[in-house]
């Protein structure tokens, strides 16, 4: 016997004591992070990431709502991780039943529940620190190309929730099936959920469906970060149906645990049904939402100091001398509005109701409606109120929009279409026919070829009425055609003329076809009589 | 007495084995190597897959968009029988199996073969819940080629990884066709009858078969699979 064993044994002090818990699962903490498999298949995750986040939403304008919209709206940063996530995860969670060391581990002095969770946090930290490094990485690549706007970081909040839910799934999935094939089961079983959310999100813009990660309706809308922020309400639900989800699946862990005290089956219980507790808020909390002027709005949820809209000074030109203003995210397209709409201010100068100026409004997408907005025309003094953006902007280095016949005047022509559709009257709707075939004559005159309408009527950003009655692009024929024709035949100074006679009957609908056609041109009226 | 003597029957030994008892004899080993590869478990979850496929036929789980989207959850069915095929090359024996099995190369050709055509006939099987976009020809072309990139992947980075390689075209198909490609190595965007598209799946099918049954998994006792 040696000196040392003859020495009375230490009292562990209260303080060592309280701390030996903590500190034992951090030091197995770290020797699972560095046992852990989610770094090998980093290097694919990113080159994915790359490939499949960044690289298609480089053709995007050059604006954190427009560029973010394909990975974070329609959730493509958590279809390249969850999947990958939820495979690693389960086959982490499946170790100790494929290595059959269960009954080994389990008669350690460490509770199998806290052990599981550790291996689980290893995995769960991997995943979303390098979620959030490869989208701080994309994010600081879009601010150095000049990108504009508040990047969306609430969706940033919801893609790492949503990877930690991925892990804490796929875990539960290895721990209950512990084989070979639990990776590949949660893998694709994760991906097939992911598409079918994106799925019922094409089709469902309200109800419980808002809630799920990768449905994009309703939840970006074109001026978020712009003109007004980024609503929380959608997030916040979001996170916590996700956040439901991973808790739950880890309180299920502690159900299954052999040869943990009932102390902590019960605490496992409680976990559980917390976590299903807030899950199912969550979905509750989304069956309330409906669609506002600035984002999706959860009553019990929102806050009124997020409508507040930016305050800025504008950026203004003269349009055929009158003034257009637009938010300074917008400045760089301020030219081609300009040139867009001079020509149409020239017709409509000196016609009553037309505008004095046009100023920049925030734009609701509603995929109802086609996803565009029309202008307005109104006030005192008149106001055109310009929404831009669901319109097809030019990308960041500048590249037109192209339509399907090769045009490249695309935004220029749907600003005059909207600015026209706005000035005779027919609102948020297709008008009648008269009132298209006045715009139709209009935009003629303002450059838009009759021949070409029928396409642009059909180009993406438009709302839905440029779709309604008009059908797939075709040949411009037809009596309203053939009506603008005519109209757009008479000398300027007559057609000036005619709409300053017929402008309100125009705007009220009491004109129709037949009677602008037979108003506008004297010999046919003369026929008609 | 010799060692050479032992190959003639003694004297007063028993007659030879039946027939029977030589065909069980002879299929004792690709038995045993399949329920080492978890094989029956696999033919299980190609059974589910075939059953999600009916399903998603059946009551028109479509996609939105053009024609190649709207495959996009039969090809992740499809996918996801590739992913199993290559997951079962996993072996846990390594280095002693490799030593001493002479029919090494023939039973994880056999396998991966074998375990190919039954995943296409459950899958054709599970196509006829409803119209399945393609056919069972276009079915025949992605679940080959993506086979033999689970295949490549085991050999490259370990059987138990092998759902790796499917999962990552699937996701690379997956922009693919949001766009118009034209390489026909995406070939799930490609007409069922191009020529192609079929080439580099067959391509990919040989390359995968030759090199599992060649080197089999990476992790059969070479490097071990992480934890």
């Amino acid at each position: 016997m040696t000196a040392a064993t003859e020495a009375p044994a230490r009292p562990v002090r209260a303080r060592a004591s309280r701390l030996a818990p903590p500190l034992s699962f951090l030091r197995l903490l770290r020797i699972e992070l560095r046992h852990n498999a989610m770094p090998w298949l980093l290097p694919l995750i990113a080159a994915l990431f790359w490939f499949d986040s960044y690289r298609p939403s480089t053709g995007q304008a050059s604006l954190y709502v427009l560029r973010t919209f394909w990975n974070m709206g329609q959730g493509h940063t958590i279809i390249d991780f969850g999947p990958w996530v939820a495979g690693v995860a389960a086959w982490m969670g499946s170790r100790d039943g494929r290595r059959r060391t269960a009954d080994l581990v389990t008669g350690t002095a460490r509770p199998r529940w806290t052990a599981q969770l550790a291996t689980w946090a290893a995995t769960a930290i991997w995943a979303v620190a390098a979620y959030l490094v490869f989208t701080g990485v994309m994010f600081a690549v879009y601010a150095s190309q000049g990108v504009q706007g508040q990047p969306p970081w609430w969706w940033v909040a919801v893609g790492a929730t949503a990877v930690a839910a991925f892990s804490a799934a796929g875990f539960a999935v290895g721990v209950f099936w512990p084989s070979r094939f639990a990776a590949p089961l949660a893998a694709f079983g994760g991906f097939l959920a992911l598409i079918m959310s994106s799925q019922t999100g094409f089709h469902d813009s309200t109800g419980w469906a808002l809630i799920l990660p990768t449905n994009s309706n309703g939840n970006f809308q074109p001026d978020s970060g712009l003109l007004y922020p980024w609503l929380p309400d959608l997030p916040i639900a979001r996170i916590m149906l996700l956040a439901g989800i991973a808790i739950a699946a880890l309180g299920l862990l502690g159900l299954r645990a052999r040869g943990d005290g009932p102390w902590l089956r019960w605490l496992a219980v409680a976990v559980t049904a917390a976590g299903v507790a807030a899950a199912g808020t969550a979905v509750g909390l989304a069956t309330t939402a409906r669609l506002s002027a600035d984002g999706i709005v959860i009553p019990a949820l929102h806050d009124a100091a997020s409508d507040r809209p930016f305050s800025y000074t504008p950026v203004c030109d003269q349009a055929a001398g009158i003034p257009v203003c637009l938010s300074p995210y917008y400045g760089r397209w301020l030219p081609e509005v300009t040139a867009a709409l001079g020509p149409v201010f020239s017709e409509m100068a000196g016609l009553p109701g037309a505008p004095v100026r046009a100023t920049q409004v925030g734009t609701v997408y509603n995929s109802d409606d086609g996803g565009g907005q029309s202008m307005t025309i109104g006030g005192r003094p008149v106001v055109l109120s310009l929404s831009l953006g669901a319109l097809a902007l030019s990308d960041a280095d500048g590249r037109a929009t192209v339509d399907a016949d090769g045009r490249a005047t695309v935004l220029a022509e749907q600003l005059r279409l909207l600015a026209v559709h706005a000035f005779v009257g027919a609102g948020n709707d297709v008008g009648t026919s008269a009132q298209q075939a006045v715009q139709a004559a209009l935009l003629q005159d303002a450059g838009v070829p009759l021949a070409a309408q029928p396409r642009l009527l059909t180009t993406s950003g438009l709302p839905s009425w440029a779709q309604a009655g008009n059908g797939p692009p075709g040949p411009a024929t037809g009596p309203v055609y053939a009506e603008a024709r005519r109209l757009a035949a008479l000398p300027p100074a007559a057609r000036h003329a005619w709409l300053a006679a017929h402008l309100t009957a125009l705007r009220s609908g009491q004109l129709t076809l037949g009677l602008a056609a037979t108003t506008a041109n004297p010999a046919a009226k003369r026929a008609h009589r | 007495m010799t060692t050479a003597d032992t190959r003639e029957p003694l004297p007063g030994a028993g007659p030879a084995w039946p027939a029977e008892r030589r065909a069980v004899t002879a299929l004792r080993l690709p038995w045993l190597y399949l329920v080492s590869r978890r094989a029956p478990a696999a033919l299980g979850l190609l059974a589910g897959l075939a059953v999600l496929l009916w399903s998603s036929l059946y009551w028109h789980w479509s996609i939105s968009g053009g024609r190649p989207a709207q495959q996009f959850i039969s090809l992740t069915i499809e996918s996801a029988a590739a992913a199993v095929i290559a997951v079962t090359t996993y072996g846990p024996f390594g280095e002693p199996e490799r030593s001493t099995g002479r029919w090494l190369p023939y039973l994880r050709l056999g396998a991966a073969a074998a375990l190919t055509a039954i995943a296409y006939g459950a899958l054709a099987a599970g196509a006829t819940g409803g119209a399945l976009p393609g056919g069972t020809g276009a079915m025949l072309r992605n679940l080959a080629g993506i086979t033999g990139i689970g295949l490549l992947s085991a050999a490259a980075v370990g059987g138990a990884f092998g759902w790796t390689g499917p999962l990552a075209y699937l996701l690379v198909t997956e922009v693919a066709l949001t766009g118009n490609p034209t390489t026909p190595w995406v070939w799930p965007a490609r007409p069922p009858d191009d020529l192609g598209g079929a080439l580099c799946a067959a391509l990919l099918f040989a390359a995968g078969t030759a090199a599992i049954a060649l080197f089999g998994a990476r992790d059969s006792g070479r490097h071990s699979a992480p934890e």
